[in-house]
């Protein structure tokens, strides 16, 4: 049964009002289903500035410019990057941590890698807690969880007071091999709370309890300094909705690509590092049902940095090898959105041995590029779209941008490079297009999948621009540009299930497993999981669990996730997952062997609450002004110069919402959306569908 | 960012193909990296990253190389060349891969072993892709002959066609304490020779062989426009420093690197004339391997983001005299090359370059990479396993900041082994990874603090090789910054006491630094204290709050803080600035 028929065939009358809210760091945006509303105007879209100092008051604003009655809404979900940002400005009551001794600097040494081979003027960044309070104290526990000391209590009391004394009431407590049993670690809970009876207290074997201390004590330690500043924001903004007269249900977007209740988000604040682009992912998993377009590479296209993951059955790919900075790992499972620093603000420049280089650097938003009249006098990205042609320089009548600056700075590199302004401006294009490219190759290729079995989905105003040469380089002949492509983390917050991952560590090689133990270890978990669901409110018969098992070569120490079948597992079970891990393995890593004993690490158990989503015939409905069967002509806005592949051209600039469904649109030629801008070079074919969004495809590929 | 005003170099590929050009070969290297270290089945390898993987033209001119050991960066290309001259290239197909690890026969020490595959475009050789790693054990111990360092292998075919040589395979795997990871690691390895090929052949593909090939030789002439564009910058003179091993584990004598750097206009030579004879000790570095020393020191100042490539080779004229310790004849042994000399080699062509660029060199790291090998015999089953870690050190002070703590010297970027993975895997408990207060070089800028690392053996255990340095004295500073404290071996006996086992004792007697069969009883802890790195500019200068921060920290200690720094701290910690002021002017005086 497909996804959407589970829920389709629920009342969709329980939810009328549902509010999707991503606050970004420029914008907040809103996106909402108002299904009590007349088909056609069911959709509320909104989009203000930000207020970084106390986000909620942008939340607020963009409920008040959308039209909504916060006491009309049923259901709100909210991205934020409210932690992330916390975290990398270390804008957080620093919490203290007590670990082994002897080990109280691993948070801050990492594995001893340097981020840059030949720098020598490299530094690492700030540890997350300075040396002064991060303590060790005398216990251990070997790695079959035996007690080899006992906790020194009176010592641990000692260095308890000395926190007191500092004023910390937020603490991380992460004990070596504490992934196999807590109960030293629930033994200095208690300890703590003798003394700190108000602290806010993270053991990492209940944060992640996964084996290799680094990852594991960096993700309590983030925990611990989340903890205040999360629940804080999360309770302020329950305030300001509830002053407001709502009664909504608030759903926190989480970095697995599924969302929680705020309540539970208060003490999983670790699960919030891409509770932003999160929102993306989620977008994608809906288009893909609509448009029955299981694989996407899901991309996002902003001022100074470009966003790409893989989407397979509609699902977004998991990965638990995150790091926030260089060697500040985080193991909770997120979806793999890798990052690069390439956009529409990404500076050009010529490096010392004569090669035309695009970003990392941005121009930024101050002074921006050089067409933005602010004083910026380098050559973007956004420069170069503009003297090629290919954006407004009005931007619909939103703006002025200066053309002669731009191609004043454009010059001042098109001259030491011996090209005309116009070839350096579309060599910047394609060089930068190149860039982005690369992070498709990160969560494809590198993940052992074939980009080219994908559809490319271009969010971000800006995505449009330049969807149809990043999809080239990678071999994709199809693109979607998604009617919402402006407020995509939005919409696809209010597309989203209740979803949590647990993990417990269960080591043992796979024709030694004790299937007893197998069986419990997986219903314990399912057990903690299904509490979590219920404490966010979802009916038992909405829940659905799934099993995996992170598993490996014995001797190895990456692991690959491997489903596991559920009910009670038996030897021969056993022995079919086991099967199916060389499966993964190849596909991940290109290799696999039978010869290599297979190990278990970590099992994992994901529950999912389904939610109502609005369903296709309601989208339809709500997407209006499309035209039925009108015959091409009347979408052309205005004509104007363009240049492509080393000529200028004259071309059709076509409004989205003029053109009728399915009508082709030939390139070279431009589709302006109403917050972003579709180019087609020659050789690509563009047609909107029934929803408006935008798909392109190569001449050759229509053929 | 650099002024636009830079050489333009001379170019038949426009400037975008170029660049693209220039990013994919970047990426296949890589490629293959993540394919070697994923699929990898030794520890050394998959957690400890040390590896290379390389993509060289068809004229066998390295082109670009994985960022993860520096110390491959010029041996890589003595490795392909000998194996092609063992197999020449006109007897080579598709699906052959040559391997080699034979320190006189293109390698450098017995455990890296380096895997060769030529990769073929329409039938005409295109590239070559090259894949290094360093296996956990190829039998061998300290010793003062190469034949005793475990086997040696010269040039030998390892796959033809894609069919796997299982004698050689067989011969392997007699002949290590870990034949469990061989089949493992030379698959993984084969993955990555692929992997590069795969990416290889889809430029082709796209662009066409030529362009590639063209695309190739641009980007060795761009690594060597930007060196010689740095080579300029650089005052013409003659600098020259030395350094030392502190001794080849077989006599108490210090081993001397002489370095003396020419500079002429934008090209710079390199004389080790004057450096010891070679050694009986395993630390003699074949010509590959100090080359690739020289090499990557002065990447760091030349062009660090440039291809790692031939082309910086150019600008750089080598004079290595034969039948010194840094140039070897037959039968010297070399197992510690790559890291005791390689990192010597380094420090003193920094310290030269300090007399050079004052403000721009920064001061040596700990200059080790401390590796050292040990077996554990599990206390139950008395099943041995063999394991290796290496503890970094510290890095030096830099004209714009402190050092960096604990960080892998620059030869490698090595990951170190979590205690979890090592407790789950090996009968051993480690009970200190931790930062060791005022192990770091003092100064203006700070060397960054070394570590403690103690390894206890819950059955018998054994220090097969150790391979350490810094323990006379410790990282030297430059323009004025201090000495680091000194690296310290020691072993713990089961009742708690400390003695020494290589290094400096508290009695001031000094034992040879380079281990081999030391026994542990059950029980018993290696203990080692890893030096940190040399301070840059003088301690006194040192703003009195940073120095307040880092005593907060422990870092340095409130006694260090005053005799050294001249800073005097409150009870609570806090600058006392009438006291500092007093103490700091009695100094200057």
């Amino acid at each position: 049964m497909s996804r959407f028929a589970a829920h389709f065939l629920r009342g969709i009358d329980e939810t009328m009002l549902r509010v999707g809210i991503d606050v970004g760091g420029t914008f907040t945006d809103l996106f909402g289903w108002d299904l009590s509303a007349a088909p056609g105007e069911q959709v509320r879209e909104a989009k203000v500035l930000s207020t970084p100092a106390d986000p909620s008051i942008g939340v607020m604003q963009a409920l008040e410019a959308a039209g909504i009655d916060p006491k009309d809404i049923d259901t709100i979900v909210h991205g934020t990057t409210i932690a992330t940002n916390a975290l990398i400005e270390r804008r957080y009551p620093e919490p203290a941590l007590i670990t082994t001794r002897g080990f109280r600097d691993v948070i801050e040494i990492g594995r001893q890698r340097r981020r840059h081979l030949y720098d020598p003027y490299q530094v690492k960044t700030r540890p997350l807690i300075d040396r002064s309070r991060r303590f060790g104290v005398t216990e251990r526990m070997d790695a079959q969880g035996n007690t080899v000391t006992p906790i020194d209590r009176e010592e641990s009391l000692r260095v308890i007071r000395e926190i007191a004394d500092l004023g910390i009431t937020n603490i991380a407590v992460a004990f070596i091999n504490a992934y196999r049993d807590g109960r030293h670690e629930q033994e200095m809970k208690q300890l703590i709370l003798e003394v700190i009876p108000d602290a806010q207290i993270a053991l990492s074997s209940e944060t992640r309890p996964k084996m290799r201390e680094l990852g594991r004590f960096t993700t309590t330690v983030i925990r611990a300094a989340l903890l205040p500043a999360v629940s804080e924001y999360i309770e302020r903004l329950e305030q300001k909705l509830a002053a407001a007269g709502s009664t909504a249900p608030l759903y926190i977007v989480k970095s697995n690509g599924g969302m929680m209740r705020g309540e539970t988000a208060k003490e999983r604040p670790e699960e919030l590092i891409e509770s932003g682009p999160a929102g993306g992912v989620a977008a994608g998993s809906y288009l893909s049902e609509l448009l029955d377009a299981p694989s996407l590479i899901i991309t996002d296209v902003g001022g100074t940095s470009f966003e790409a993951s893989l989407m397979e059955d509609g699902v977004g790919l998991i990965t638990d090898e995150y790091e926030i900075e260089w060697e500040r790992p985080i193991i909770t499972p997120m979806l793999d959105i890798r990052s690069i620093g390439a956009g529409g603000g990404s500076i050009a420049w010529i490096d010392d041995g004569g090669s035309l280089r695009v970003g990392p650097q941005s121009a930024g938003a101050d002074p921006g590029p050089a067409c933005y009249g602010r004083g910026g006098t380098k050559p973007t990205v956004t420069d170069a779209n503009l003297v090629l042609g290919r954006i407004d320089p009005t931007l619909g009548g939103k703006f002025d941008l200066d053309l002669d600056a731009a191609t004043e700075a454009m010059m001042s590199i098109a001259e030491a490079l011996g090209m005309s302004v116009h070839d350096c401006a579309e060599g910047i294009t394609e060089i930068v297009s190149e860039n982005m490219a690369s992070a498709i190759r990160m969560v494809s290729t590198d993940r052992g999948r074939d980009p080219r079995d994908h559809t490319l989905v271009a969010f971000g105003g800006a995505g449009g621009l330049h969807a149809h040469t990043i999809a080239q380089s990678v071999g994709i002949n199809a693109v979607l540009v998604p009617r919402f492509a402006g407020v995509a983390c939005a919409f696809g917050a209010t597309t989203m299930d209740i979803r949590h991952d647990l993990e417990a560590t269960f080591y043992s090689e796979s024709g030694e497993v004790d299937a007893d133990a197998l069986n419990t270890a997986f219903a314990l978990l399912e057990e903690q999981v299904s509490d979590l669901l219920t404490k966010d409110g979802v009916a038992a018969e909405r829940a659905t669990l799934e099993r995996s098992a992170q598993m490996r070569y014995v001797g190895q120490s990456y692991d690959v996730s491997t489903p596991v079948p559920s009910g009670t597992l038996t030897v021969d079970s056993i022995a079919e997952i086991a099967t199916a891990f060389h499966k993964v393995h190849e596909r991940e890593y290109g290799v696999y062997s039978e010869s290599f004993g297979v190990a278990f690490v970590t099992l994992r158990v994901t529950g999912v609450g389904a939610t109502e989503k609005p369903d296709p015939e309601a989208f339809t409905a709500a997407m209006h002004h499309v035209h039925e069967g009108n015959g091409g002509g009347d979408s052309i806005k205005q004509r104007r110069k363009a240049y492509f592949n080393g000529t200028h051209h004259d071309v059709e600039i076509h409004d989205v919402k003029r053109l009728s469904v399915e009508q082709i649109v030939r390139g070279p030629a431009i589709i302006e959306q109403q917050d972003g801008v579709i180019v087609l070079p020659p050789g690509a074919v563009g047609r909107a569908d029934r929803y408006e969004n935008v798909l392109i495809t190569t001449e050759e590929a229509l053929a | 960012m650099s002024a636009t005003s830079s050489p333009v170099v001379q170019r038949k590929l426009d400037p975008v193909t170029f660049e693209v050009l220039r990013r994919s070969f970047e990426y296949a290297s890589e490629r293959m990296s993540q394919v070697l270290q994923k699929a990898s089945f030794s520890p050394i390898i998959y957690d400890m990253v040390d590896y290379s993987n390389a993509i060289f033209d068809p004229n066998v001119e390295l082109i670009g190389q994985t960022a993860n050991c520096p110390v491959h960066i010029a041996a890589m290309q003595f490795s392909v060349q000998a194996s092609l001259k063992r197999y020449e290239l006109s007897t080579l197909g598709e699906g052959d891969i040559v391997l080699l690890n034979d320190p006189y026969s293109g390698g450098t020490h017995v455990p890296d072993v380096t895997l060769t595959m030529p990769v073929f475009f329409e039938g005409e050789l295109l590239a070559v892709a090259v894949s290094r790693a360093h296996w956990t054990d190829l039998g061998g111990n300290l010793d003062t002959h190469i034949g005793g360092e475990g086997l040696r292998l010269p040039p030998s075919m390892l796959a033809r066609g894609g069919e796997l040589n299982h004698e050689l395979v067989g011969i392997i795997k007699n002949n290590t304490r870990t034949p469990q990871y061989v089949e493992g690691d030379i698959q993984a390895q084969i993955g990555a020779l692929r992997a590069g090929a795969d990416e290889m052949l889809r430029l082709a593909g796209k662009y066409g062989a030529d362009v590639v090939k063209q695309g190739m030789q641009e980007v060795l002439d761009y690594t060597q426009a930007m060196t010689a564009a740095a080579v300029r910058r650089i005052p013409d003179g003659v600098y020259e420093a030395t350094d030392y091993v502190d001794s080849d584990g077989f006599s108490d004598e210090p081993l001397t690197v002489r370095v003396k750097l020419t500079v002429a206009d934008d090209r710079i030579e390199i004389d080790l004339t004057g450096s010891d004879p070679q050694t009986v000790g395993p630390i003699n570095s074949p010509y590959a391997n100090t080359a690739s020393a020289i090499y990557y020191s002065l990447k760091f100042f030349l062009n660090p983001d440039a291809p790692p490539n031939a082309g910086l080779y150019r600008q750089l004229d080598l004079v290595i005299p034969e039948g010194t310790w840094l140039n070897p004849a037959w039968p010297a042994p070399t197992i510690g090359c790559t890291t005791a000399t390689s990192s010597k080699v380094c420090a003193a062509i920094w310290m030269a370059l300090a007399k050079a660029i004052p403000d721009k060199a920064i001061a040596p790291t700990c200059s080790d990479a401390n590796w050292f090998v040990v077996s554990a015999a599990d206390p139950e089953t008395g099943e041995v396993h063999v394991l290796t870690d290496l503890p970094a050190g510290g890095w030096g002070g830099t004209p714009y900041n402190d050092g960096m703590h604990v960080t892998m010297d620059p030869l490698g970027n090595c990951q170190n082994l979590p205690a979890e993975t090592a407790e789950i895997s090996f009968p051993v408990r480690y009970l200190s990874y931790e930062i060791i207060t005022d192990s770091a070089g003092d100064g203006l800028h700070r060397g960054g603090c070394g570590v403690r690392l103690e390894v206890q053996f819950l059955g018998r255990g054994q220090m097969i090789t150790m391979e350490c340095s810094r323990t006379r004295e410790g990282s030297p500073g430059v323009n004025g910054g201090g000495y680091s404290r000194r690296q310290r071996q020691m072993r713990r006996a089961v009742d708690g006491t400390l003695s020494t086992i290589g290094g400096l004792d508290d009695d001031g007697s000094w034992l040879p630094q380079m281990l081999g069969n030391i026994g542990f009883a059950p029980g018993e802890a290696f203990v080692f204290e890893s030096a940190g790195g040399g301070g840059w500019g003088p301690a006194v200068q040192r703003p009195a709050e940073r120095v307040a921060v880092d005593v907060r920290n422990q870092f340095v200690s409130r006694e260090k803080a005053s005799e050294t720094y001249g800073v005097v701290l409150t009870d609570d910690l806090q600058v006392d600035e009438p006291a500092t002021r007093e103490r700091r002017s009695q100094m200057a005086s």
